[in-house]
């Protein structure tokens, strides 16, 4: 079926199946493969995206879902923990980073100077293997103290 | 210096923070088809009958594979070089299957759907073997046999004997003996295994594969599949972590390339997050019984131990895995008398392979906890002991060379200072303070551990790093390195001990890798391999072409090469003010090429090892048996620090693996079916954001290694190992419980204060 939807601000119509998952419809057909998939059953946040607005598991949405919803992934993304990500060491082996940062933006959207312990609740459905986190936090935390001058 | 030793932007993030990273499971080939693996649910059977009318019958199937028409080579499932011990007891398909969720067959259609539809129409009827779930099972006497060997064990027994045990407990004035138990952690790296094969009208084939040794991958595909070297090539690029485990063929590479080949078509296979489990690797499960004597001093007289690690049901690293967690009870702790066996069994489970710590993981383990005991029987602080115990300067490592430095005596007194140890240890000894506190359930204590590891697999494989180096006539500089882009950085540290050598800016180097057609070859990144040998070579081949380049230099600035130094990409003649920049000397002369500046270098290693003592604070809630773990102190000697960011990255993250190790995480198999019970991450609990402590990583660079580039060492193995004793025995001064099993879970912690 046909689905018109906004990607990263681009309006966009995609064939798709019914049963496809917006993870793959933005994977697959919109090629956009920044975003991940580490499990494919909601359990580890690789494939967080933001959906008018609120951050979701892509692979726990069906594409038609998104149906005339604006959907912001990693590619449409210039935010600055991009950099503080990279300045902080916030990314190993990157396969969880697309879906960390997507979630910790929505997190600054909503609450722009969390606390640490806000930051580690906020991700703590975005799983990383290679950090323990330490670097991850301390990235985000980086952005919100920038947000409190 | 002026590169090494900064926490330099590494190259390779920007990618994975906009999505423009390629992983292999991202790329997609015009054609491409979708495969899948067709498993089994029963632990041990022939397969009597297998058919695939139906599959093959279904629209959009384009190919089925199994036993009956894939080539039939016995090989060995992980592809290192032949000096080292490893099993050769894999097929790709076999009409066999020895352990629940093995695969027996593969699809290639075109969705994956499609695919994932087609393996319910493959019909197999099994013929049921009895199975031999557990260890005790497969060395019974009546074991059934799993490879059809007279025993179960995956090879001859490593024993390893120094000195005289008989005399050496003879002479001890305390004798600690305990059996120590290890369960099965995985290591859940975040991207699933994942390969996209295709073959050119020469017969070549191009396979992209999230794997950590791609070289060793083109050898063993090519000698499966019956090919030259220059037929196969694999490419990795970015990666989603390994940690060991990605060094394996999975059968899915040889099915993937099988089922392209037969299609003609470029076939696309990745595992689901379950299948990580099923078809991935594990850290092996094992016992321990570790014997020890002591003299009232805390010398140690004696130390004997039977390591019995579980194989699953093929041999993969099992071997490696049993020599070096064996051979490393002859160190940590000086002892002139030892006796170790280390056997590997096979039983029925899933496959048990490399992950990060090697085997030392399960016996430092005991080591480190049986260290404790002996530390309150002897009446002497646990830290003190193992400080007088340290190995040092000279004495043997387990790999038979001398040791360089006093790198774990440095960690220990730094980490006894940094915590202030002999202030806050004890100060809920043994649960003494359950009468003080009243209704608080919260108890608290302090533990620490130590380890040490090897850099590089030398010798237990014939290492080499290799690298070549080529500056570009604008002064830019490539290197060419076969090792891979784990996510570790190593890249970066390579990069940067290349531009440290030469004397150009970071920014001028960049690195080349990822394509065995290109770069020169390459072990693999495994066994804290990357920085040391790799590194070591890069350094050698820009060592080399910076002498070209000063020759060249020393022409144009009438000087001696002798009198020239280069700096931030200046070359300037020692105590005058005549310069060059690197760019003049290279670039064309009046529209002349001049010669081109390339050098490649081989390093043959040393041996070398860093070292750790990871202090950690636990409460433990007597209530509920929870442990939580406060905060954690690693202090970690590792030569000379690279990228202090990445350095301390790596140890962080190690630190989170053990904390799972050690609370939460056990890949469980049934008793009695060897069904998988927990592989999802649901079930599967690793410790998340909410559940880390606080980490203060210190870095000390007292015992630098003239093997390693600039003195540097491996890390990325280390910070895995020391936690877990660590914990164990923080949790043995906070409630007064000995554990000497992991993982440690909040039953068991009931259960134990309940019969203390």
């Amino acid at each position: 079926m046909l689905l018109k939807l906004k990607i990263n601000g681009e309006a966009r119509e995609l064939a798709v199946e019914p049963y496809r998952s917006l993870l793959d419809v933005l994977r697959n057909e919109a090629g956009l493969t920044g975003t991940k998939k580490g499990c494919d059953v909601g359990d580890c946040g690789a494939c967080t995206v933001i959906v008018d607005g609120k951050p979701v598991n892509s692979c726990l949405m069906l594409g038609v879902e998104a149906q005339g919803c604006e959907v912001l992934t990693i590619e449409g993304l210039r935010h600055p923990l991009q950099e503080s990500f990279i300045r902080h060491g916030g990314a190993q082996c990157g396969f969880c980073t697309p879906g960390m940062i997507m979630m910790a933006k929505a997190l600054l959207d909503e609450n722009p100077r969390p606390s640490e312990e806000e930051v580690r609740f906020a991700i703590s459905g975005n799983i990383c293997r290679c950090t323990g986190y330490t670097k991850i936090v301390e990235a985000i935390l980086h952005v919100s103290h920038r947000n409190e001058r | 210096m002026s590169v090494i030793g900064t926490s330099v932007r590494r190259p390779d993030v920007p990618g994975k923070v906009t999505g423009a990273a390629r992983y292999a499971g991202d790329l997609a080939l015009p054609g491409m088809l979708h495969a899948k693996i067709k498993r089994c649910a029963i632990a041990h059977a022939n397969i009597a009958r297998i058919d695939t009318a139906r599959a093959l019958a279904y629209p959009g199937v384009k190919a089925v594979l199994t036993h009956l028409n894939v080539p039939r080579v016995l090989h060995y499932g992980s592809p290192h070089p032949r000096s080292a011990s490893l099993a050769r007891d894999q097929y790709i398909l076999d009409s066999k299957v020895r352990y629940w969720g093995e695969g027996v067959a593969a699809v290639a259609a075109v969705s994956e759907e499609i695919a994932e539809e087609a393996l319910d129409l493959i019909e197999v009827e099994y013929q049921e073997l009895p199975a031999a779930i557990s260890v005790e099972q497969a060395l019974a006497a009546d074991a059934p046999s799993i490879h059809g060997t007279k025993s179960n064990l995956v090879t001859d027994p490593v024993l390893v004997k120094r000195g005289d045990i008989d005399r050496g407990f003879a002479e001890a004035d305390l004798v600690v003996e305990g059996t120590y138990e290890m369960g099965r952690p995985t290591p859940a790296y975040m991207e699933p295994n994942v390969c996209v094969c295709h073959w050119d009208e020469d017969g070549k084939l191009t396979a992209w594969i999230s794997t950590q040794t791609p070289f060793m991958v083109r050898g063993i595909l090519a000698e499966v599949l019956g090919l030259p070297l220059s037929k196969v090539r694999v490419l990795v690029d970015h990666m989603g972590g390994g940690f060991g485990a990605k060094q394996d063929l999975f059968q899915t590479e040889f099915l993937c390339a099988l089922l392209a080949k037969e299609t003609r078509r470029p076939v696309r296979l990745e595992f689901t997050r379950k299948e990580t489990f099923l078809g991935g690797r594990s850290r092996h499960p094992g016992t321990v019984w570790l014997k020890q004597g002591f003299r009232k001093d805390g010398t140690i007289t004696a130390r004997q131990a039977r390591v019995t690690l579980n194989s699953g049901a093929y041999g993969s690293h099992g071997p490696g895995v049993t020599a070096v967690g064996t051979t490393a009870l002859t160190s940590l702790y000086r002892c002139e008398n030892v006796h170790l066996e280390g056997r590997c069994v096979y039983t029925n489970t899933p496959i048990a392979g490399a992950y990060r710590g090697y085997g030392v993981v399960q016996t430092y383990y005991a080591l480190d906890i049986q260290m404790d005991e002996a530390a309150e029987k002897l009446g002497i602080d646990p830290a003190e002991l193992k400080l007088r115990n340290a190995v040092r300067e000279g004495d043997l490592a387990p790999s038979g060379h001398p040791i360089v430095g006093h790198g774990l005596e440095d960690c220990i007194r730094r980490g006894m200072e940094e915590v202030n140890w002999k202030q806050i240890r004890g100060q809920s000894p043994k649960g003494k303070n359950q009468a003080t506190s009243g209704s608080d359930p919260i108890r608290r204590g302090w533990g620490m551990g130590c380890e040490m590891h090897g850099s590089s697999a030398y010798p237990g494989i014939k290492e080499q790093g290799n690298a070549t180096v080529r500056m570009n006539e604008d002064g830019t500089v490539q290197l060419f390195t076969g090792t891979t882009g784990l996510g570790t950085g190593a890249h970066t540290a390579l990069a940067q001990i290349v531009a440290e050598e030469l004397g150009v800016g970071f920014e001028d180097v960049s690195v080349v890798h990822g394509d065995t057609d290109v770069v020169p070859w390459d072990i693999g990144a495994f066994a804290s391999h990357t920085t040391y040998m790799g590194g070591r070579a890069a350094q050698m081949a820009a060592a080399e072409v910076k002498r070209k380049l000063l020759e060249s230099a020393a022409e144009a600035l009438e000087a001696a090469t002798t009198d020239l130094e280069v700096k931030n990409g200046v070359i300037s003649v020692k105590g005058s003010d005549r310069r060059l920049s690197v760019r003049d000397t290279v670039s064309p002369k009046r529209g002349i090429p001049s010669a081109q500046l390339i050098a490649s270098a081989t390093y043959q290693p040393t041996k070398s090892y860093s070292f750790a003592a990871h202090f950690v604070e636990v409460q433990v809630d007597v209530q509920t048996g929870q442990i939580d773990v406060l905060q954690v102190i690693p202090v970690h000697e590792i030569g000379k620090v690279i990228h202090p960011v990445a350095a301390a990255g790596q140890i962080e993250g190690g630190i989170q693996q053990g904390i799972g190790h050690t609370l939460t995480e056990d890949h469980a198999v049934d008793p009695v079916t060897g069904r998988s019970l927990n592989a999802g991450f649901v079930d599967y609990k690793m410790p998340l954001s909410m559940d880390m402590p606080p980490i203060r990583t210190i870095l000390l660079e007292t015992a630098p290694d003239p093997g390693g580039p600039f003195g540097a060492k491996g890390v990325g193995e280390d910070p895995i190992i020391a936690i877990g004793p660590a914990i164990a025995n923080a949790v043995y001064d906070a409630i007064g419980v000995r554990f000497r099993h992991y993982p440690i879970t909040p039953e068991q912690v009931l259960e134990g204060l309940r019969k203390k």
